[in-house]
């Protein structure tokens, strides 16, 4: 049996995606501890559905600016994930060859432009990769991937307003996971209903729970049906919640925690769906969980057997056509 | 060859580059039908239209990631902040994102944008409207400062700017607009990273670039009066400077007096001297002097104005200092 439109096959996908992104991020996690990863860890874990479901709404020459919560989202838009994984790992066989990191892992072949880690600034970049695509005829379209804090910062208003005003080919995912490290959204923002920025803006916007893989997917399927029509912006804000608390711990009341951990929970909430339609058997679920282990596995094995980047690397591509040595 | 001013050879440079590559569009703060408030990009919105001679709201972080994005798709945009002072409201897409996409991942995408700014004091323009800012610049690994000192060399840079594939930050010295020069009709090249030496002399070496590298060529000539011979070199790429004819002219003459409009500390004359006493120690008969704005905002009233900036007395009174050590 299939729902809106998707076929077994892409709800198995799906599933499979979010498995990806949650083992992914969970091998990180381990790795990280046991020191192998440098640098700071920030996690998608808990946000896999809304991930998923803007992965599979995008075309490969789409664009992303993925920000630091997408770390799924890097090779579900194509890139391999043995080259992100090698990437975080600050190893030469990296996506960027061990130069970005977590925080700036970008793939021209994906049209992937790379994370920000100046949070929010992006906003305004990706009006430039808007604009260019609008200006040489291309109907791709380039999703942002932006989290409820920086809604503070001018650039976020900045882009709203001029994706607006030149019609541009913009999806705003904005991801709300109710907190900006420690500070809840409605302590910050005018309103804790992010949405309501962007239709300030006279952009069309809807707010739909991040975690429901299939209401997430389904709203952004509409998005990128309206963008690609030339019909400009648009603007999802995808409520949903993360694991990673603070780094010194958590702080959020229990019986959030509890909701968000168990109840109300991205994955367990697909199976539930899938099973009770009778889409999937249950032992074909839990292959697909086994595969995707195996699958991790191995990106990590590999990250971990890479070399470290070559030496020149270093002062490699600071300016195009000249190196740095020769005035110094 | 024509005459033109600066602000005529900089619309011609414009002009040719957008006629010549569709890729190139400039885009900014009232620089469509108006031309800019300097008027640089004058005419540029009949020939080409609105799409390619974009007007801005007062969004001057938009206009650079705008200008950043669409470089990375491979335009070559160029970005009008009208007054460099203004440049601190969009730093960080110019530090954290322009001057960065090419390094952080690896090659993978440029930025090749240019930022056309008017700069400079000495006008009575204040504290907001009148600063030198390469200074917030010099320490910002990947850009490019580019800063000519007439007319000539200002269409002829800012072609090879467009052209450029490194993010270029091009200074417009407000005082230099109105200068007029011989300017060839057509495209020319200037080349970025290349200073000029634009007097020869044997006693000491002048080191300069926009309105003060004119400061030095008048106090040169006054010089020569006097007998001394000042060699002058207009540094026209100021980050990253030329080294080679600089230190070839101060091992000629042992001496130098490095002049900028900007405040003195961290700034470029403090990285030319420091190169200087780094790599021809042995040739200095005295130390590198430097003639700067001093540390201090640039207040409106024009007598207190004068009193901060360089000028000609000042930078004589260094030299003079300097033969005499
Ligand atoms: C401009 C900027 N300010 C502050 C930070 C430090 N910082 C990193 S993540 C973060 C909170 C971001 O919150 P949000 O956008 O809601 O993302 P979340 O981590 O909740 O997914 C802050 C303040 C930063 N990286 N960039
Ligand atoms: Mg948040």
């Amino acid at each position: 049996m299939a729902t809106i439109g998707i076929s077994t096959e892409q709800h198995l996908n799906m599933y499979r995606d979010m498995w990806r992104v949650r083992k992914f991020e969970l091998a990180l996690e381990r790795e990280f501890k046991r020191g192998k990863v440098p640098g700071m860890l920030h996690t998608g874990l808990g946000q896999e559905a809304t991930l998923v479901a803007v992965a599979h709404s995008l075309r490969r020459e789409d664009g992303i600016f993925p920000d630091h919560r997408c770390h799924g989202l890097l090779f579900l838009k194509g890139t391999p994930g043995a080259k992100i994984m090698a990437e975080l790992f600050g190893k030469a066989t990296g996506v960027c060859s061990g130069k970005g990191g977590s925080l700036h892992s970008a793939d021209v072949t994906v049209n992937n432009f790379g994370d920000n880690a100046v949070e929010g600034s992006f906003m305004v970049t990706a009006l430039g990769v808007g604009l260019g695509w609008k200006m040489q005829g291309k109907d791709s379209l380039v999703a942002v991937m932006v989290g409820d804090g920086t809604a503070g910062r001018g650039e976020w208003h900045e882009s709203l307003n001029l994706a607006s005003v030149w019609k541009l080919p913009i999806l705003y995912c904005c991801v709300n996971n109710g907190y900006a490290i420690s500070t809840p959204v409605a302590f910050s923002h005018a309103t804790g209903d992010l949405v309501e920025f962007a239709t300030a803006y006279k952009i069309p916007a809807v707010q739909v729970d991040g975690n429901d893989l299939l209401a997430a997917y389904q709203a952004t399927q509409e998005a990128v049906a309206h963008i690609r029509a030339g019909k400009g912006p648009y603007f999802i804000e995808y409520k949903t919640w993360r694991w990673q608390g603070l780094f010194s711990g958590e702080f959020r009341p229990k019986e959030e925690v509890q909701y968000y951990m168990e109840e109300h929970e991205p994955i367990s909430m697909a199976k539930a769906y899938l099973l009770k339609e009778g889409i999937v058997e249950e032992q074909q679920l839990e292959a697909i969980e086994k595969e995707v282990e195996n699958e991790i596995e191995s990106w990590v094995q590999f990250a971990m057997e890479s070399p470290q980047p070559d030496p020149a690397k270093a002062t490699a591509n600071v300016y195009v056509g000249w190196e740095v040595e020769s005035w110094q | 060859m024509a005459v033109m001013t600066t602000v005529q050879a900089l619309n011609d440079a414009l002009g040719l580059m957008m006629a010549e590559d569709h890729r190139v569009f400039c885009l900014g703060e009232d620089i469509g039908k108006m031309g800019g408030d300097f008027g640089v990009t004058r005419g540029l919105y009949d020939e080409f239209g609105g799409e390619r001679v974009r007007d801005t709201p007062l969004s001057e972080s938009a206009i650079i990631g705008t200008a950043v994005g669409a470089a990375m798709v491979g335009m070559r945009p160029v970005a009008e902040i009208m007054f460099a002072d203004f440049i601190g409201t969009c730093y960080d897409q110019m530090v954290n994102n322009a001057a960065k996409v090419h390094y952080m991942f690896d090659g993978q995408f440029r930025a090749p944008i240019v930022v056309r700014t008017a700069c400079g004091g000495g006008f009575g323009g204040g504290p907001h409207h009148s600063q030198q800012v390469e200074g917030w610049f010099m320490n910002v690994p990947g850009l490019v400062i580019v800063a000519p000192s007439n007319p000539y060399d200002a269409k002829g840079l800012l072609i090879s700017s467009i052209e450029d594939d490194n993010p270029i930050l091009f200074l417009e010295h407000k005082a230099l607009y109105r200068l007029k020069g011989e300017v060839p009709e057509g495209k020319y090249r200037v080349p970025l990273r290349q200073a000029k030496v634009v007097r020869e002399g044997n006693d000491i070496t002048l080191v300069s670039c926009m309105k003060t590298l004119h400061d030095c060529l008048a106090v040169a000539e006054e010089l020569a009066s006097e007998g001394i011979s000042a060699e002058v070199i207009d540094l026209r790429t100021i980050r990253p400077w030329d080294h080679d004819t600089v230190l070839h002219s101060v091992r000629k003459t042992g001496r130098a007096v490095v002049v900028n409009e900007a405040p003195k500390i961290g700034g470029l004359a403090a990285d030319v001297s420091a190169v200087i006493s780094e790599e021809a120690f042995s040739s200095l008969k005295a130390p590198v002097m430097r003639v700067c704005g001093l540390d201090t905002p640039i207040p409106f009233s024009l007598p207190l104005e004068k009193l901060i900036l360089p000028d000609k007395d000042k930078i004589k009174q260094a030299v003079l200092k300097v033969i005499k050590f």
